[in-house]
């Protein structure tokens, strides 16, 4: 039980890659808070049907107040905050197109979600972090930010921007032992998620580990750079894709 | 018991950061194989002593025939390799000098023992992870190739190659279930190392957690990517050196 009656925040708690966080995290004993624009009530369920504790909020990340309130609900519930997964993001809807033909509103949309989002659950959970000279926060990129995927580049900066933010976040709050690293994870397919069969297969391909990636394959890292074995790692980039790319 | 029965070799066993490594494994259950161009019985002596499993023996891991006689006795002793930790490195005993003015003996040895040595290794290990479809091989690099450290090109130039060996590396044996990382350590001061207190104050002061780097920092990354936890990761480098520098 490696998280036994830890706090830890997922936000966008509600989706495929955050439950499957969620549920690797109580198993070991954590008490989770799973924000969400969206609804995390099936989550919360499943993890209280196993015996762990879990409550889920309406939270718009990108909204400083919204924030705040939800972080300070967690710390009513939970006492504290010692890990927060940046894991929200404006993905699964974003619009698609060549960067040309992009719109000023959906490119500050993605930006607003995934980096404003980000910087703000940090910004609000750093206090409690503090006090107890202890944290563990973790931002979730993608590796379309090391591939500069094509078409949806609102998306691919805001990923690279976390990869920035992260340094910087280290730095800062290193002196009260609270690390930030980014894990980049390859294209997950996630349960029941319709793909192109025949893209997968060249996407497969181009791994060292020449299988489709699935939400399990990012619990490890995830686990692990929330837990104390990663205590002098930090400011670091996990890419966690099958062995694609290689970063440095 | 995350690697209770698992077969692990660390080369250069016999040193203090080697030490670390096989404390850790050995704590998890695991069968620790410690080969040292210099003497590992105390190392092998302090996990017995705690009730586990060592073994080491004489390896030059430059020379392929002593590679090969270490590895296949482990199989035979342990069943099979799980797990390669290339530890092994020429750096305590390293002649220091500008580029310019050392000599080609010197250099090829850096090149000999780092290079070379990981790679035998990992040559002699392969057959045995192949034959389970499965296997983990950490080549311990270096943050000096990160920054370009200073009057000893070969130890740098070394660790440098490790980074793109582990990825070629990585990409050959993707389809046997056999991961590749590479870790880069910052400096460590290992118990009982004297070091210039004004050098150490400033490379503390580099770092987002501003203290002095020890063994046990490199253990939890180490067993991590020798854990299924890390099993859709390779071809990765991880750094640890407490935040001063950021990869990629």
């Amino acid at each position: 039980m490696r998280f036994k009656d830890k706090s830890v925040i997922i936000t966008g708690g509600g989706g495929k890659i955050a439950k499957a966080y969620a549920i690797a995290f109580a198993n070991e004993g954590a008490k989770l808070c799973l924000p969400d624009i969206a609804s995390a009530d099936q989550i919360v369920k499943t993890v209280k049907d196993m015996g762990g504790t879990a409550i889920s909020m309406a939270c718009d990340v990108s909204n400083e107040n919204s924030v705040k309130a939800m972080v300070s609900e967690t710390v009513k519930q939970f006492g504290t905050v010692d890990i927060l997964i940046n894991n929200a993001a404006y993905f699964m809807s974003v619009w698609k197109g060549p960067f040309w033909e992009m719109t000023v509103e959906e490119f500050d949309k993605a930006m607003a979600v995934n980096v404003r989002g980000s910087w703000l659950c940090a910004k609000a959970v750093a206090p409690h972090m503090q006090k107890q000279k202890s944290g563990k926060i973790i931002n979730i990129s993608s590796n379309v930010a090391l591939t500069g995927n094509p078409n949806y580049i609102h998306y691919v900066t805001s990923k690279g921007a976390l990869i920035a933010m992260t340094r910087a976040m280290a730095k800062e709050l290193g002196d009260w032992n609270i690390c930030v690293n980014t894990v980049t994870p390859g294209f997950v397919v996630t349960e029941g998620r319709q793909v192109d069969p025949e893209y997968e297969k060249i996407r497969a391909q181009q791994r060292s580990v020449k299988r489709t990636q699935v939400e399990n394959d990012l619990v490890g890292t995830v686990l692990f750079l929330s837990s104390s074995e990663s205590d002098f790692m930090t400011g670091q980039l996990l890419n966690v894709d099958g062995g694609f790319h290689f970063v440095g | 018991m995350r690697f209770d029965g698992k077969s692990v070799i660390i080369t250069g066993g016999g040193g203090k950061i080697g030490k670390a490594y096989a404390m850790g494994f050995a704590k998890e259950g695991a069968k620790v194989a410690l080969p040292d161009i210099a003497s590992a019985d105390h190392v092998v002596k302090a996990i017995q002593d705690m009730g586990g499993t060592a073994i080491s023996m004489a390896c030059d891991v430059s020379n392929e025939k002593s590679v090969k006689a270490m590895v296949d006795n482990v199989a035979k002793q342990f069943g099979s390799v799980d797990v390669l930790v290339n530890n092994a490195a020429y750096f305590m005993t390293v002649k220091k000098s500008v580029f310019w003015e050392m000599e080609v003996d010197e250099f090829d040895k850096a090149m000999a023992v780092n290079v070379r040595g990981s790679w035998l290794c990992a040559k002699a290990a392969f057959p045995y992870m192949k034959q389970q479809s499965k296997g983990k091989i950490i080549n311990i690099s270096s943050g000096t190739a990160l920054n370009g450290g200073q009057n000893y090109i070969h130890y740098v130039t070394s660790k440098g190659a490790l980074i793109a060996m582990t990825r070629a590396m990585a990409r050959e044996v993707g389809d046997y279930g056999i991961c590749v990382n590479t870790v880069s350590p910052g400096f460590v001061v290992t118990e009982g190392r004297q070091v210039d207190p004004a050098f150490n104050a400033n490379r503390v002061g580099n770092r987002a957690i501003k203290r002095v780097q020890v063994e046990n920092d490199l253990v939890g990354t180490v067993m991590f990517l020798a854990s299924p936890e890390s099993d859709f990761m390779t071809g990765q480098l991880l750094n640890v050196d407490g935040g001063a520098h950021f990869v990629g």
